[in-house]
């Protein structure tokens, strides 16, 4: 079971999908959420404010991330967390694309960014739960 | 002649007579009275040796004469001799025809010509003028007549002529015909003599050249001819320009004549060329390009601008021929078309993104339809009521997930013309189909019957071919007919460059005569069955056509159906 993971949606459906999905299958102790990509940049920043100068130990492992969101969307998010003052912070971290889309350039494109380890269609199943456990 | 002899007799008589007299008058006195007889003999003889001496001297001096006549006489026939050898030898070395007309009596003579040149045989050949007339062409007869009866009337003072003749076969030969006039005495036309020149192949070249050069006056190309340029850096001269070239460029051909091409050829449009240009001059290469340039008048128009090296019969370069052609419309049409496949594209990628967001827009709720209904499986429902309601609920969604999911397929097979394509055994296909169709295979036990041609190997997409198979193995079975055990009959084999996959049943049918057009359209239903949405045959033809093959059905209602596919190898 995973410490802590984080649920970026803009839709609070599917946020509370997934946190009873997760709750279900026991994937992770502790579910944070974010609207948007910016609200998810803003939690990390937190965390390193919390932590200044100290290295970061409870970040999140898994990033669910939904693509198309207000204010910042999913790829706007990954540039930005792939750069120098993010990446190298939260080494553990990974992100799990999900999301509804079915442009084929989206796929390819969630394969330039190294963090991203899939990219799934909704809706969060527990079935890919436990797949999803044997990664971690 | 005849006076002369008479004068010379009379002369004679009267001289003969006075000397008798005169003897006489003489004599009389030598011999009077009893001499009679020796008198009148003296006198005789006397008489007698005169005349003998003037006769002799008269003769004498009558021969002289006539051997000189004789002489000159002998001397004028071996002159018309050589003169008619010489005119024999010109007739026969000539390739001219030659006739010879006695005006007065209509006698009309042909040299040898007449049966070499027009084919005629000998005793074909008339002695009238008239023969000469009747064998003219009638479109030329009246004309030439004219021109030659003037003559005759001595009101031209020469004639030459071209009309048509007729040869002996019936065609025509053009003649070139130059005749003079023989007049007696008194100025009249007697004789009249012509040499015909066949000039067919002239009039044949000169018809064709005539007909090559409407070529160059009459196209709409602009056709230019230059000099050869004399040393390596002039640009060479203008000699001559057809009428399409000032229709095009604006300037006259007087403008131009002797200049450099470069008084037409705008530096602006030519730039970009010179160096290539420059370089084929050198080269005497031809060479070709499309400019935009500039009439006199300023007003723009594209040209198709080529120029070829010609030499002359020396094989020397010996001028250059430049062709140029408007292309303004052709580029107008060219622009046309490439600004309406940009909006297309443009179109295309709207609609595309409008179609992605839509699906987009219409999963994410879905989704979460779909997760929350997994959630509630876990949950015990006690209400009877509520459960069959539950019920409803997940079908319906299950049916709108699938319909969607459907879509989204097509919407991406129809994004991907250029789909993957991959050697792939017919075999493994079907074995990854049977794995999927277990259940319904056990469920509903059809009488399967495979025959696969060992090594088809297709060059397909395998995905595509799994999902055809898949959706016709489906289809099989749902629409299979209550009466009678399914029976499912799947043949692969080569064709030539074809390789067809046949897939046959003795289901339900479809109604091929009303249904013929709508079989594999988006959401066409033949059955009222529950579970059909109208997308399965729709998105098999998509499948099919997207890895460039064909499909084709043959139904009838409660025999059977059978598609066939067609792969090209």
């Amino acid at each position: 079971m995973l410490d802590l993971i984080l649920c970026v949606d803009d839709d609070p459906i599917t946020l509370m999908l997934c946190k009873m999905v997760i709750a279900k299958s026991a994937f992770a102790k502790e579910i944070v959420t974010a609207q948007n990509g910016e609200e998810a940049i803003n939690y990390f920043d937190e965390l390193k404010l919390n932590n200044l100068g100290a290295d970061i130990t409870k970040y999140p492992a898994l990033i669910f991330l939904d693509l198309n969101m207000p204010v910042m969307g999913g790829w706007e998010f990954l540039d930005h967390f792939s750069q120098v003052s993010y990446a190298p912070l939260f080494p553990k971290t990974k992100v799990l694309v999900l999301s509804s889309t079915i442009d084929p350039k989206d796929i390819e494109k969630s394969k330039t960014y190294p963090m991203v380890i899939d990219f799934l269609s909704k809706p969060i199943t527990k079935e890919m739960l436990n797949d999803l456990r044997s990664m971690f | 002649m005849k006076n002369k002899v008479n004068k010379i007799s009379l002369i004679f008589v009267i001289f003969l007579m006075f000397l008798a007299i005169l003897s006489h008058k003489l004599l009389i006195h030598f011999f009077t009275g009893n001499n009679y007889q020796t008198y009148s003999l003296s006198a005789n003889l006397t008489i007698i040796l005169i005349s003998g001496i003037i006769f002799n001297y008269i003769i004498s001096k009558n021969n002289i004469r006539s051997n000189k006549i004789f002489e000159k006489l002998r001397q004028n026939n071996e002159e018309i001799k050589a003169s008619n050898e010489r005119y024999d030898i010109v007739a026969k070395a000539t390739s001219d025809t030659i006739w010879d007309w006695q005006i007065l009596n209509d006698d009309f003579i042909w040299n040898k010509g007449i049966q070499g040149v027009f084919g005629y045989k000998k005793e074909d050949v008339g002695e009238t003028s008239k023969w000469w007339f009747d064998r003219i062409h009638p479109e030329d007869s009246i004309k030439m007549s004219i021109k030659l009866y003037s003559f005759i009337e001595q009101k031209t003072e020469k004639w030459q002529d071209e009309y048509r003749f007729k040869c002996a076969d019936g065609s025509y030969k053009y003649v070139f015909d130059r005749g003079f006039l023989v007049k007696d005495d008194y100025g009249n036309a007697i004789r009249m003599i012509g040499a015909i020149q066949d000039i067919t192949k002239q009039k044949e070249e000169e018809q064709r050249l005539k007909l090559l050069e409407t070529v160059i006056t009459q196209t709409k190309d602009s056709v230019i001819i230059t000099e050869a340029e004399r040393s390596n850096r002039a640009i060479p001269k203008i000699v001559f320009v057809n009428p399409a070239f000032s229709e095009m460029t604006g300037f006259e051909a007087s403008e131009v004549i002797g200049k450099s091409p470069t008084i037409f050829m705008g530096r602006r449009s030519v730039k970009n060329e010179i160096s290539k240009l420059s370089k084929a001059l050198r080269r005497k290469e031809e060479f070709k390009f499309e400019t935009l340039n500039h009439r006199k008048d300023g007003g723009e128009y594209w040209v198709n601008f080529s120029m070829i090296p010609i030499t002359n019969k020396e094989g020397e370069h010996s001028h250059w021929i430049s062709i140029q052609r408007d292309i303004s419309e052709e580029k107008k049409q060219e622009k046309e078309k490439e600004q309406l496949i940009r909006e297309l594209t443009q179109n295309n990628k709207d609609l595309k993104q409008f179609s992605y967001i839509t699906s987009h827009n219409l999963r994410a709720p879905l989704s979460n339809l779909t997760g929350l209904l997994n959630l509630m499986q876990d949950i015990p429902v006690e209400s009877p009521e509520l459960k069959e309601i539950l019920n409803g609920f997940s079908t319906s969604t299950h049916l709108l997930n699938e319909t969607i999911n459907d879509l989204v397929k097509v919407v991406i097979i129809k994004d991907n013309p250029s789909i993957q394509k991959e050697e792939v055994l017919i075999k493994d296909v079907f074995e990854n189909v049977f794995n999927q169709l277990t259940f319904l295979i056990s469920l509903h036990k059809p009488i399967l019957k495979i025959e696969l041609e060992k090594v088809t190997i297709l060059n397909i997409n395998k995905a595509y071919l799994e999902s055809i198979l898949l959706n016709l193995f489906t289809n099989a079975i749902k629409y299979r007919s209550p009466k009678r055990t399914l029976r499912i009959f799947v043949s692969s084999k080569e064709a030539g460059e074809n390789i067809v996959l046949t897939f046959k049943d003795n289901g339900i049918g479809i109604d091929l005569e009303r249904n013929k057009d709508k079989i594999f359209g988006l959401y066409q239903r033949f059955h009222n069955y529950p579970d059909s949405k109208g997308l399965g045959l729709y998105l098999v033809k998509s499948q099919v056509e997207t890895m460039g093959g064909s499909i084709s059905v043959e139904s009838e209602v409660d025999k059977g159906t059978t598609f066939t596919i067609t792969f090209k190898k």
